[in-house]
């Protein structure tokens, strides 16, 4: 019997199901427990289910990174699982690098690079949104370098400052 | 009546002028920036004008570009919208001056209320009850005697502000000299003027502010008031009329100021006289008068029966009111939430990003006016209003219910909003009971975050099923790919293991 497996990470925690087709419909296992699904409708955005028995209509849509799905009002965001080793890279850097918390665009700096610098002091000024967001020094250090000028716009996550290790 | 109006503005407020503009059997000019090319109040417009790059001050502020395009298209009036140019007196002037009419107050009348100071000293002239407070002088030692002479609590305010920047409650004589060093400082960086000045501070003040109307030949009504007390960092969230705390009596005393007021400056077209009212000693004091059309417009338009937008258009064109205070009558319970893109579990920082689908609420009662279709895009550029969804029922419990099922019902996917914090304070029982101050969602919802949604199996399993048609990153709108005709294909194919793509 073919079996479908899919993972998605969802809070950081990482999701698996398994579907299997049974007749017209499907079984679904998720921490062992089997579900009867069966899909009544299926449109760009939409899907209706009878899931064991009930009735369940969700909205749905897909980007690069995440696979949304709404269900009685509440958003449901399913991420790609990300592999371990960016994740690893990624907590292990983020002591030394200052990221932006949004999108946005950079208003001013307020540091150079070989400035000292004290624990929460700013750094830079972003804005976005007619909303001005201080980005403050995240520990004492000193600026080893600066990845953006004024004007520029950055996306979340995207390193704006690199502190001296 | 004018046959083209130009609409200074984007997004909902945009649309909502447009669709007033063709009820009344005007076309509409829309201007847009670059990035904009593609919206909605660009689409729905009978002519569209470019006026220049994404950032606000290179197109939607500057006042050439927006004249021109009104020159060019022949527009005879230009409807500003709330925000970027709507209180600025040189532009309302700058239109005068082309020939073009605007719809709104006259630029004087923008003037007198623009600057802080000096409407609150006109309007305790004219008899209006103002908060208790000190504006002769800007020298610091004045400021300190004057301090200590109005007592604490109090506020440091920019005489030149707005939106709550450059502003420092004083618990103590303490932290006076150093709470207003700061404010200073923010409002010179905000508003290019770092003037203080002083007022009592009113704890657990209510928010209610009154809707002006008026014609070019004298008649000024009131349509009652909202009560928007629910503001997180003085940014409104959820508006309605009538307010819970006003009594018949309050209603008609603060009716009756919020006309004086905007009698002392001979206001015509439609704006707003806010006041704060002390809950416990139903004490009111008049705030500041915004000069044009609210945000929360539509809840007053439900409440008293009439169109807000129709009226600023009829009343520039010269038509005079065909009905006096006596005709108004406040139908039932109005309430407005405001869905933001923001992202509460980032502190409520604004998100960005692609709308893949929106679907508006519907159904007996409910109202939305959004600014977005699906696949435009949220960006760094402009407010994060994405739509405001309004309530309309018989009283107040039956459309906070109203309220709570809509939102429901609504779905935005591929931004984050606010949507699940709109929820939580309608749940709220303060919130029921109406017992909500202007710092109660600071003082209740400090470290809110949203509640640990438990993921239902329903979703996982909906999630997998169209996985295999649309890939991640496939196309926006949840568009399915070639496979749609045939949704179970994937059962064909030996034995998948598919990590999540």
């Amino acid at each position: 019997m073919t079996a479908m497996h899919y993972r998605y990470r969802y809070r950081d925690q990482i999701f698996e199901i398994h579907l299997e087709r049974i007749g017209d419909g499907y079984r679904a296992v998720l921490d062992e427990i089997p579900y009867e699904v069966e899909v009544l409708d299926i449109q760009p955005g939409q899907i209706s289910l009878r899931f064991d028995g009930r009735p369940v209509n969700l909205y749905w849509a897909v980007d690069e990174e995440n696979r949304w799905v709404s269900l009685q009002g509440c958003t449901y965001q399913l991420q790609k699982p990300v592999l371990d080793r960016a994740r690893n890279t990624g907590v292990q850097a983020s002591e030394n690098l200052v990221r932006a918390p949004m999108p946005a665009q950079v208003r001013s700096l307020e540091v150079a690079v070989g400035d000292p610098v004290e624990r929460g002091e700013t750094l830079l000024l972003l804005e976005a949104m007619k909303m001005e967001i201080r980005i403050r020094a995240p520990r004492d250090g000193r600026i080893a370098g600066i990845k953006v000028s004024a004007g520029s716009t950055v996306n979340r996550g995207e390193v704006l400052v690199e502190l001296e290790p | 009546m004018f046959t083209k109006v130009l609409i200074a503005n984007r997004g909902e407020i945009a649309v909502r002028i447009t669709r007033a503009c063709h009820e009344l059997g005007i076309a509409v000019v829309a201007v847009y920036s670059e990035i904009d090319r593609n919206a909605l109040h660009v689409r729905m417009a009978d002519e569209a004008i470019s006026i220049g790059p994404a950032p606000a001050n290179e197109s939607y502020l500057n006042i050439d570009r927006i004249l021109d395009a009104a020159r060019r298209s022949g527009a005879q009036a230009i409807h500003p919208g709330y925000g970027f140019l709507s209180e600025n007196a040189s532009f309302a002037r700058a239109v005068r001056d082309a020939g073009i009419r605007f719809i709104g107050p006259s630029p004087e009348a923008i003037q007198a209320m623009g600057d802080k100071a000096m409407a609150r000293d006109r309007m305790q002239a004219a008899g209006v009850p103002v908060v208790p407070g000190y504006q002769a002088s800007d020298d610091e030692a004045d400021l300190e005697k004057a301090a200590v002479g109005l007592g604490f609590p109090l506020l440091a305010k920019a005489a030149a502000g707005g939106g709550g920047k450059g502003m420092r409650v004083v618990f103590e004589e303490g932290e006076l000299h150093s709470s207003i060093a700061a404010a200073r400082r923010e409002a010179l960086h905000a508003f290019g003027d770092s003037r203080m000045i002083l007022e009592r501070y009113v704890p657990q003040a209510h928010h209610v502010e009154f809707q002006l109307l008026g014609d070019e030949h004298g008649n000024l009504v009131h349509l009652f008031e909202r009560e928007c007390s629910v503001q997180r960092r003085h940014q409104k969230v959820i508006e309605e009329s009538p307010s819970p705390l006003l009594n018949e009596a309050l209603r008609a005393e603060i009716g009756a100021a919020a006309l004086l007021a905007g009698r002392e400056i001979g206001y015509h077209n439609a704006g707003t006289v806010e006041f704060i009212v002390d809950p416990q000693t139903q004490e009111y004091f008049f705030l500041e008068m915004n000069t044009r059309l609210q945000v929360e417009h539509p809840v007053t338009e439900l409440v008293a029966g009439l169109d807000l937008v129709h009226w600023q258009i009829r009343i520039a064109a010269g038509q005079p009111l065909d009905f006096s205070q006596a005709d108004l009558v406040q139908r039932g319970h109005a309430i407005q939430s405001r869905l933001y893109a923001e992202d509460p579990a980032n502190g409520f920082l604004p998100a960005t990003g692609p709308v893949l689908r929106f679907v508006e609420p519907e159904g007996p009662g409910i109202r939305v006016d959004s600014g977005i279709a699906n696949g435009a895009e949220i960006t760094i550029h402009y407010d994060p209003l994405i739509a405001k969804v309004i309530a309309h029922a018989q009283d107040r419990p039956a459309a906070v219910r109203r309220m709570q099922s809509a939102l429901r019902d609504a779905v935005l996917l591929g931004v984050r909003t606010n949507w699940q914090f709109l929820q939580d304070v309608l749940a709220h029982p303060d919130f029921k009971a109406g017992r909500v101050y202007t710092t109660w969602v600071e003082e209740n919802f400090e470290d809110w975050q949203p509640p640990d949604c438990i993921l239902p199996p329903e979703v996982l399993v909906a999630a997998a099923l169209t996985q295999y048609q649309t890939p991640f990153g496939a196309s926006p709108n949840g568009q399915t790919g070639p496979t749609l005709d045939d949704p179970f294909s994937p059962w064909r194919i030996a034995n998948g293991f598919r990590l999540g793509e």
